[in-house]
C-alpha cells in the first residue's frame, strides 16, 4: 500500500517537472476531424502542422518550441464550448486558433474573449465572430464581403446582368448572398431568382430544372466542394452553359475530382491564388503538397496563414502573455500564402480578393479584385 | 412543361428513397427492429460501385458487388448485432443500431479518407432527352433499375414459397414455424434482400452525385424513418408510395417553398399532417 502511495507521488512529480521541462509555447486548435466537416479538418491540420513545423524549425519563439494542441470539435458548437474551456484551463494556452467552420467558432469566441485568450478565426465566416470583442480576430474575408466582391466580378469584370443565386441555407452561404444582394444593384445585376439548398442535399434535379427555364446570365452559387460539385455537374449536364460564379468553399482539388469536366470554367472568389509569382505563396503550394501529399486549398492556406500570424505574434511579444499576444497581433504586418495581412478595428482582415477560373483540369489566375472601399470589412 | 420535369425529378428521388426504405419497413415488419444502420450499408453500396469501378472499370461488376457484399454484410450485422439482443425492449436494438451507424460512418472515413471518393472517369453523366423530358443517363437508369428491383421484390414475395414462407413469418411466425419454416433462415433473407436494395440505392446515388462520402447516410437515415411511419410501420407496399409521394412533395417544395423550408423540413411537415388525417399511416398491414 505504501509502495503504491510513493509510486502515485513519484509519477505525479515526474508528470508536473515533464510539463514544466517541456516548456513550449502552446497554440490551441479546435478542428473537425470527425463528422460532416472531417474533409476540411484534415486541410485545416495539416495546414496548421505545416505552419507549426516550419517555425519550430525556424528556430521556434526565442529558441523554445511550439506545441500545437488539437481537439475535434466536430464542427458543432456543442463540443467547441468545453474544449475552449479545456484549452483555457487544463492546457493553460494563452493563444488558440480556429480550425474549424462558423457554428462552432462563434461559440468559443465568446468564452475566448471571457478569459481574455486572443483566438484566431481561420476560414470561418460569421459576421458575429469577431463581435465578440477585442480578443477575436480573423485571418479570411466575412462572407458580406467575399459576397460584395461577387457581385463585382459578374456585373462589372464579367459584365453579366441577369442572375440567378443558388444559396446554401447554413451562415456562410446566406452571408455570402446577402453582401452578393446587397451590391448587385449598383453594379446593374437583376436577380432573376433565389433558390436555397440544405447542407445534405446532393441532388438538385428540381432547381436545375427551374434554372433552365429562368435563363439567366449567369449564376452566383454558394457552397462547399461536396455541395457545389454535384451542383455544377448536374447544371452542366442539365443543359445549363451559363458561368457559374461560386466562393472559396470550392476552392480545392476535391471540386474538380467531383465535377470533372464539368469543373472547366467554374470562377471563384477565394484567398489563395496558385499562379501567385510571390515566393510566399509558392513555397507555401510545394510545401503543403510534400507535407501532407494533398493538393492545397483554401482551408489549408487560411490555417497557415492564422498560425503564421500567430507565431509572428509570439515572437513579437516574447512572452506568454495574453494581452502582450493580443497587442502584437493587432500590430500584424505579415506577407502570406494567402496574401498581405492586416487587421481592423474589430479585428477583420483587410486584403485583396483573388480571382480563380478553372481550366485543364486546376485552378488558374483569373483576376484580382483591389476595391478596398467594396472589400472594406466592418468596424464594428 | 417544368411542372411535369419536377413531377419527373419528384418520382426519381422518390424511387432512391423507396429503395433505402423497403429495406427498413422488411426488418421493421420482420422483427419490430428501427434498424437505423441500414442508412450505412447504403453508404457502404456507394464505396463498393465507386471502388470496384475505379478499379475494373465495369459498372455491372459494382452493382453487383454492391448489392451482394452489402447483403452479405446486412445478415452479418443482424447475426452480430441484433441476434444477441432480440429479447430485449425495442428501445435496446435501437441505440445499438444508432451505435453502429455512427461506428460506420467514422469507420468509412479512416479506411477511405475524409474527402470522399468520386468516380475517376464517371459513367452515365450525360444529357438523354427523351419526349422532351430532360433527364441525364443515370436518371434513367435509375428510374429502370428501381422498377426492376422493385418488381422483382413483388414478384419474390407474391408468387414464390419463398416468399410465401416470408409473410407467413412476418404475420404469425409461431405458426409459420410449426408448418416447417425456418426463421431464422427467413430473417436472413430478409436482411439480405434489404440490405442489397439499400446497396444498389447508395451506388446510384454515388453515381448520380459522382461523391461518396463517409456521411452519405446521415440524410437517409433518419428519411427513411420518416417514409416508413409515413407509409404506415411495416407496410411495403405504404412504403413505396410513400417515398414516391415523398419525392414528389419535396420537388415541388425545393422550387415553391424552398425559401420558406428547407427539403428535410418540407419531409417532416408532410409527414404530420398526413399523420393528423391518418394517424396509422397511409396503409396499415403487409
Amino acid at each position: 500500500m505504501k509502495f503504491k502511495n510513493i509510486l502515485i507521488l513519484v509519477s505525479i512529480l515526474f508528470f508536473s517537472f515533464g510539463t514544466s521541462w517541456a516548456d513550449t509555447f502552446k497554440i490551441g486548435f479546435n478542428v473537425p476531424l470527425t463528422g460532416f466537416a472531417a474533409a476540411d479538418g484534415e486541410s485545416a491540420l495539416n495546414g496548421a502542422k505545416l505552419a507549426v513545423k516550419q517555425a519550430n524549425s525556424a528556430g521556434g519563439i526565442n529558441g523554445k518550441q511550439i506545441e500545437l494542441v488539437v481537439y475535434d470539435d466536430q464542427a458543432s458548437p456543442k463540443e467547441a464550448v468545453p474544449i475552449a474551456n479545456r484549452l483555457i484551463e487544463k492546457d493553460g494556452v494563452k493563444v488558440a486558433v480556429s480550425g474549424s467552420y462558423s457554428g462552432s467558432t462563434r461559440a468559443a469566441a465568446g468564452i475566448f474573449q471571457d478569459a481574455g485568450i486572443p483566438y484566431i478565426s481561420a476560414y470561418a465566416i460569421h459576421p458575429d465572430i469577431t463581435r465578440a470583442g477585442n480578443y477575436v480576430f480573423r485571418t479570411s474575408f466575412m462572407g458580406e464581403v467575399q459576397g460584395r466582391a461577387g457581385a463585382l466580378l459578374i456585373g462589372q469584370t464579367m459584365q453579366r446582368k441577369r442572375v440567378v443565386v443558388i444559396t446554401l441555407k447554413n451562415d456562410f452561404g446566406k452571408s455570402l448572398a446577402a453582401g452578393f444582394k446587397a451590391e448587385a444593384s449598383n453594379f446593374g445585376i437583376k436577380i432573376v431568382n433565389e433558390y436555397e439548398y440544405s447542407i445534405g442535399d446532393r441532388q438538385f434535379g428540381p432547381i436545375v430544372a427551374k434554372v433552365r427555364a429562368d435563363k439567366p446570365d449567369a449564376i452566383y452559387a454558394s457552397g462547399y466542394f461536396f455541395t457545389a460539385g454535384p451542383l455544377v455537374s448536374q447544371l452542366r449536364s442539365g443543359g445549363v452553359t451559363v458561368p457559374v460564379i461560386g466562393q472559396e468553399g470550392y476552392d480545392g482539388e476535391q471540386f474538380i475530382k467531383i465535377a470533372g469536366a464539368f469543373a472547366e470554367g467554374v470562377i471563384i472568389t477565394t484567398s489563395l491564388d496558385r499562379d501567385s509569382n510571390s515566393p510566399i505563396a509558392r513555397s507555401f503550394i510545394s510545401e503543403y503538397e510534400k507535407f501532407s501529399g494533398n493538393k492545397v486549398d483554401m482551408v489549408s492556406a487560411s490555417t497557415h496563414t492564422a498560425l503564421k500570424v500567430v507565431v509572428a505574434a509570439l515572437r513579437k511579444a516574447g512572452t506568454n502573455n495574453p494581452d502582450a499576444i493580443r497587442k502584437a497581433i493587432t500590430q500584424t504586418q505579415l506577407s502570406a500564402a494567402t496574401g498581405h495581412i492586416s487587421f481592423n478595428k474589430l479585428g477583420e482582415v483587410r486584403k485583396n480578393v483573388e480571382v480563380q477560373i478553372v481550366r485543364d483540369g486546376d485552378w488558374h489566375y483569373h483576376s484580382t479584385i483591389r476595391d478596398q472601399t467594396l472589400l472594406a470589412p466592418p468596424e464594428s | 412543361m417544368l411542372f411535369l420535369e419536377l413531377f419527373l425529378q419528384g418520382l426519381l428521388q422518390g424511387s432512391i428513397y423507396a429503395l433505402v426504405a423497403v429495406g427498413l419497413t422488411l426488418v421493421y415488419g420482420l422483427l419490430r427492429i428501427l434498424h437505423v444502420a441500414h442508412a450505412g450499408l447504403y453508404t457502404l453500396g456507394g464505396y463498393f460501385g465507386v471502388l470496384v469501378f475505379n478499379s475494373s472499370g465495369s459498372l455491372m461488376l459494382g452493382g453487383i458487388v454492391a448489392m451482394f457484399g452489402v447483403g452479405i454484410l446486412g445478415i452479418i450485422i443482424y447475426r452480430l448485432c441484433y441476434e444477441p439482443i432480440l429479447d430485449q425492449p425495442p428501445f435496446v436494438p435501437l441505440i445499438a443500431s444508432i451505435g453502429l451507424f455512427i461506428a460506420m460512418e467514422e469507420l468509412y472515413r479512416i479506411l477511405f479518407g475524409s474527402y470522399g471518393v468520386s468516380y475517376t472517369n464517371p459513367p452515365l453523366q450525360q444529357m438523354l432527352p427523351l419526349a422532351g423530358l430532360y433527364l441525364r443517363e443515370g436518371e434513367w437508369v435509375t428510374i429502370l433499375v428501381s422498377l426492376v428491383l422493385i418488381g422483382g421484390l413483388a414478384w419474390l414475395s407474391s408468387r414464390t414459397r419463398l416468399g410465401l414462407a416470408w409473410r407467413a413469418t412476418v404475420t404469425d411466425p409461431q405458426m409459420a414455424e410449426s408448418f416447417g419454416i425456418d426463421p431464422i433462415r427467413v430473417r436472413y433473407f430478409n436482411f439480405f434482400i434489404g440490405s442489397a436494395l439499400a446497396g444498389m440505392a447508395g451506388m446510384i446515388v454515388g453515381i448520380l452525385n459522382n461523391l461518396v462520402e463517409p456521411t452519405m447516410g446521415s440524410v437517409p437515415s433518419y428519411k427513411a424513418l420518416a417514409i416508413i411511419v409515413l407509409g404506415g410501420l411495416g407496410s411495403v407496399r405504404g412504403t413505396l408510395v410513400a417515398a414516391l409521394a415523398l419525392g414528389v412533395v419535396e420537388s415541388y417544395g425545393t422550387i415553391y417553398l424552398g425559401n420558406v423550408l428547407n427539403r428535410d423540413a418540407i419531409a417532416f411537415v408532410f409527414l404530420i399532417l398526413v399523420l393528423m388525417v391518418r394517424p396509422q399511416g397511409m396503409f396499415r398491414g403487409v
